[in-house]
Parts: C-alpha cells; structure tokens; sequence
C-alpha cells in the first residue's frame, strides 16, 4: 500500500499529468459542460449563428413550456406543440419560437411525417404543416422502424429480437424537455471517451518506458521488492489514475448537467429523442449505461497503453503507438466493411457509447447479440488481458 | 561473510566486457581500478546480480546469488555509475519510495532517511525536488539510498563522480567508517580515492584484473619505475613524446618531469618514491 502511494503521488507530481488534467478538466467540464449550457449551445440565438450568455434562464423557460404538454406524448400533444410553434411564427412570437423545442419537433416530422412535407416551400416543416394530420405517431413510429430494419438487412432472427426489444418500450412516451438530452447523451458523453483518450495516453505513456528515460531500472532491480512489485503497483497507480480522471470528468460534467438541466425528463424513453431506438431504456439509465462504457473504456485503453509502454523504451514512441491504438482505427474504420468497423468498435475508447441508440448487432456463434453489450464488455477485457502482458514483457526487458 | 565470484565473464557479441575473472572478498573496502571500458561496470552489475554473466558464478556466503534472489537484494546497497532518480520527488520522498521497494517499514525507514540524509549533508535539502539538486548533492542522495537498508554488501560504481573535493573526503570518512564488517566495492578512476580508503586494491584493464593487491603492496610494484629529470623548459615537450611523464613541474627556467620507464630514462635521472598514481600511469599511461 505504501509503495502504491508512493507511486501514486510520484505520478501526480509530475508537470505533464497535472496540466493534462487542467487542460482535459477545461476541455470537457468548463467548456464542454458550462460554457455550453450557459453560452455555446444553449444561449439564445436571434441570428442563428451566434449564442447569447443566457443559457440558464432560456433552459428553464424551455423546460417550462415542454412541461405545459402534460408530460405524455400524445397525438393531441404533437399536435400542440407544432400548433404553438406555428403561432409563434405568425404573430412573430421570436422568444416563444425559442423556446419550443423546434429540433425535436423537426427530427419527428421528418422521420414519421415525410408524406406530409411540401417540396414546393423550402422552409422546415413544422412551419406549414396541417397539425390536424399529425396523427398515429405510434403506428408511424413502428412502421418506421419496420421499414429500416429491413432496409439494414435486419430481417428474419436478428429483425425478430429487435422487435422484441422494442416491444419493451412503453407506449406513450413520457416527455419533458428533449433537447437537454440530446445533448448529454448523443454528444457530450458520445465523445468523453475519446477525448479523455489523449490525456490518459499522454499521462500514462511513460508507465514503464520512463523508467528507462530516467534511466532507474538498476536501482530498482536491487531492491526487495525488485521489478514484479512496482510492475504490479504501477499497473495499479495507472488503473486508479485512469478512474480519478473519468470521475474527475464525471463527477464535473454531472454537476454542470444537475446545476443547468436538473433532473427533468430523467424517465423518458430514449425513443423520445432517437425514434427508432429499440433499446427499452430511460434517459437515467442510458446515462448511466454511457458513463459505465466510457469508464471501462477508458480502463481498458489504460490497460492497452500499459502494455505499449511496456513494449517500447522511447516515451515518444509509447505515446505514438498509444494515439494511435485509438484514433488510428477510427480514421480507417470508414474505409473498412461494416461487419469489421463492429470488430474495431470493440477496441477500448474507438467505438461509440451511442449505440444503444442503434440497432446494430453481432452475430457470434449462431446468435444475435445487441452491439450495447459487447461494446461495454470486450474493452475492458482487452485491458485487463494486456496488464499482465505488459508486467511480463517489462520484468524481460528489466533482466537483459 | 564473503562474497566470491569464479571465472566471470561477460561478452557483448565479440566483444569481451570482463574476461573469466574471479576473486573472493572478505569485509573491507575494495578499490576497483581501472581506464573507461575496463569492465568495472560490467563486472559490479554481474555482482549485483542485473546482468546476467556469459559465464561464471557470484556466490555470496556460498550461495550463488541469482538462486537467492530477494535474500541477496536485502544484503544488498547499490549505487549504480549513471545514477538515475525521479526528478519531481523531494530527496525525502525518493528515498522513502527506494526504501519501500527494499521492504523497510515505514517508520523504521523515515529514521533512517533523517539519518542517511543528515551523514551525507542534506539534511537542510530534505524537502527539496531532486530536479534542483546539483550533480553532487544528486550524487549524495544515490549514496544515501545504496545505504538505506544497511547492506552487508555496499557496492558504489563512480562514487566520487561529481562531488567536489570536500564531498569527496566526507564520503571517502564515511565510507571509511561504513566498511567495518561489511563488504564494500567501489570502482573509480580517481587513484587518490582509492588509495585514501581502499584495504585491498583490483586493478582492471580489458576486463581482466591485471594486479591485486593492498595500496602498499601495490606501490611497491611500481618502486624503481619512477624518476624524476630536471630539463630546460625547451626540451620538456620532446621528452613528453619519448617516455611516459606523470608531472611537470616548473622550475624558473626548466621543468621537472616525473617519469615512469622500467629503465632509467637519462643519466641525470634520480629514482623516487611511487605512489599510486605511478603505478596507474604505468599500466594505463597510453589510456590516460
């Protein structure tokens, strides 16, 4: 325990971890989470292009009105809101247009409505839309979702156990205020991991090649504890420097959601904001289910970058081969067969948290299993599976 | 206690580092003499068990030293020649971690570190990143840590590299005083620190032990090598070229060369006392 400590602390003096952790801390909680919701995303915009500073107020005022729609997804409130946005329109209501959820509105419109869309006016629909037709939002949605399955090939078995997990999500929805979710689900929890990617590299690079760069290994291999100890404590220090980071993040990114969004809308369905998701889930558990995928990928990519360091005596080159275990794949992953972007998916921090929006699956040994599951669990494992790896080849090198 | 070695050797593909060397050591301080690429660092590692010898066994108290494992490390202090260390720790802190990794109880590791710290004079410094320590307080603190556990074999590869004249005799006395019971190998070039506190004398050259030997055992080999010619201040440079000249020394308008030749150099050649230095000259003059 001591010499975990010990190592510990001597990982957080250095100057490289604690300004990778500012600069991350800066990155996700202060710009990616307050000055989003205060200002980036969420301010009003008059113009279009830029954001007012008054993102709290117009967030409270945006809950407020998604609330005056009785908290179910009806027909009748559907057609409400479009009503009201319309109104807005015509009696040039601009504060009221802002606060109506008109992007949640739209992703409705155009993936349930599509008939209803006139190709002759350019402006969005909810615009124009007769709101007496907006009606058999349910049976639209499942038809929707019948005909994308199919579209995908998802058809026979696979097709069957979606639909079956579909048939989970209760009917209606509950709905609150959207957009908020939208954005801490499908964009800031989506790409923690990969951000968090450059500094856990960063940080944890020189594991076992800095102990060449500052030439120790002599000394170590005299004492009693020798290679096999500290190669066990630095696994440790570097397995609980990457959960100190990721709860650094989340506990920051957590606080930021709570102080400007609250706990609205907590129980929706995700359905309510990615329609043919077939995932029987609720916002809160889909939160959790992300934040549980980026810690375990952010563990195992710890795991991974490790085994590098462990590999190679160069700092530069450990951080090198660490960079690229993670974006090296996502930038081929486009060019590559579907079937092996899922393989690479599986890689710590490379795939995506926002699949359980989706409807992908693999099939491994004769049965279908939902991406979700394997992309949480294959990660971490592949972590896990490197930690000894790294201490066995570091205790080689040690030796020679 | 004793610590012996039988026939090591070590080769670097076709290079021979140390050359099928043996010796047995009994408690006292060992002098391990010898030019850059003489194989002491070679030979200390294989002594401390991190690299691994072509040929040849380390046996201490009769047990080879590889099979002992962690039981030889807890006898063992080692200073390493290129000292490496953790620039953001305090001295304090680094030596706490070293004494972590050789098992020392925390309690019983923090009197020891005040200790350690307060003999090699850095005590004032405790508190201070090694990142701003100079090479020789960086030195002390490596010493200080090959002496945290109290080993029974001390082994120093360049001590004395970057310490100033003053550090140097304070770790010439404290290792003077250290030795006792206890086994302690250093290697050098410095002949004067070596000759100030080494018992027994092992002189290297291309990895085999050349001569062995006490410093007056040793200098006695060199007696009637060396002498001394006085030389106009003109001529001295000539005679550099000819023979082997340990000193020159300027006096008004000539030069009093010290040299070392098996035969008298010139006629007005007067025979002198050798020391050390004479003998290292005479065996590495072409190195030197």
């Amino acid at each position: 325990m001591e010499l975990f400590r010990l190592e510990h602390k001597k990982l957080w003096r250095k100057t490289s971890v604690r300004v990778s952790v500012l600069l991350c801390f800066a990155y996700v909680v202060i710009f990616g989470g307050f000055l989003t919701y205060q200002w980036f995303e969420f301010g009003s915009s008059p113009d279009l292009v830029s954001h007012s500073f008054d993102g709290y107020s117009l967030i409270r005022s945006q809950q407020e009105q998604a609330a005056s729609y009785g908290g179910v997804l009806t027909d009748e409130a559907f057609q409400q809101m479009v009503a009201d946005y319309q109104a807005a329109d015509a009696s040039g209501d601009k504060v009221k247009m802002d606060i109506i959820d008109w992007k949640t509105m739209s992703l409705y419109l155009n993936q349930l409505y599509p008939d209803l869309k006139n190709d002759s006016d350019i402006r969005p629909v909810y615009y124009y839309v007769d709101t007496e037709k907006l009606t058999g939002f349910y049976e639209r949605r499942l038809a929707s979702l019948d005909t994308f399955l199919h579209s995908q090939g998802q058809t026979g078995e696979e097709g069957a156990m979606l639909m079956a997990m579909n048939d989970k999500v209760e009917e209606p929805f509950r709905y609150e205020w959207v957009r908020g979710w939208q954005y801490v689900l499908g964009t800031s929890l989506a790409d923690l991991g990969t951000i968090m990617a450059v500094f856990v590299a960063i940080v944890l690079a020189p594991t076992f090649s800095g102990e060449w760069h500052n030439n120790t290994a002599p000394l170590i291999l005299t004492t009693d504890g020798g290679w096999r100890r500290l190669a066990l404590e630095k696994v440790l220090c570097g397995l609980a420097f990457a959960v100190e980071l990721f709860m650094l993040m989340a506990v920051g990114g957590i606080t930021a959601q709570l102080v400007y969004l609250g706990t609205d809308g907590w129980d929706m369905p995700i359905q309510t904001m990615k329609l043919l998701a077939v995932a029987p889930m609720n916002m809160l558990q889909a939160e959790i289910y992300e934040y549980a995928f980026t810690l375990l990928g952010v563990i195992g990519f710890a795991g991974v970058v490790m085994l590098l360091s462990a590999l190679v005596k160069s700092n530069f080159l450990s951080l090198l081969f660490s960079l690229a275990a993670v974006y090296g794949p996502m930038m081929v992953a486009n060019y590559l067969p579907a079937s092996l972007q899922g393989v690479l998916g599986m890689l710590p921090l490379v795939g995506d948290a926002s699949d359980i929006f989706r409807t992908n699956t693999f099939h491994i040994f004769g049965k279908y299993i939902w991406s979700p599951y394997l992309l949480i669990i294959v990660p971490v494992l592949i972590g896990l599976v490197c930690i000894p790896f790294a201490i066995i080849k570091w205790s080689r090198r040690q030796q020679a | 206690m004793e610590l012996s070695f039988d026939r090591l050797t070590k080769h670097y593909g076709h290079k021979i580092a140390v050359d099928c060397v043996s010796a047995t050591l009994t408690p006292g301080v060992y002098g391990l003499l010898g030019a850059n690429g003489a194989g002491k660092t070679t030979l200390m590692r294989m002594l401390c068990a991190i690299l691994e010898p072509t040929s040849g066994e380390v046996f201490f108290n009769g047990e080879e030293v590889t099979g002992m494992g962690a039981a030889y490390r807890n006898v063992l202090g080692y200073l390493p020649q290129d000292f490496g260390y953790y620039p953001n720790y305090t001295a304090a802190e680094f030596l706490s971690y070293i004494a972590t990794l050789k098992g020392i109880p925390r309690d019983m590791a923090q009197r020891r570190i005040r200790d350690l710290l307060n003999t090699v004079g850095l005590l004032g410094a405790a508190k201070k990143k090694l990142r701003t320590f100079s090479g020789g307080m960086k030195q002390r603190v490596g010493i200080a840590q090959a002496l945290l556990n109290d080993p029974q074999v001390l082994i120093l590869d360049e001590p004395t590299a970057g310490l100033d004249p003053k550090e140097r005799v304070h770790l010439r006395n404290l290792l003077a005083d250290y030795a006792g019971d206890k086994i302690v190998i250093l290697s050098t070039h410095i002949v004067s620190d070596v000759e100030a506190i080494a018992d027994q004398v092992l002189v290297m050259k291309n990895g085999r032990f050349i001569l062995r030997g006490t410093v007056p055992e040793l200098v006695r080999r060199a007696s009637g090598k060396v002498w001394e010619l006085t030389v106009p201040a003109a001529k001295a440079r000539a005679w550099e070229k000819r023979v082997a000249v340990a000193n020159f020394r300027h006096e008004g308008e000539y030069v009093v060369l010290r040299i070392i030749s098996d035969q008298r150099p010139a006629e007005q050649a007067v025979p002198c006392q050798a020391t050390m230095e004479d003998l290292y000259l005479y065996h590495f003059g072409e190195e030197a």
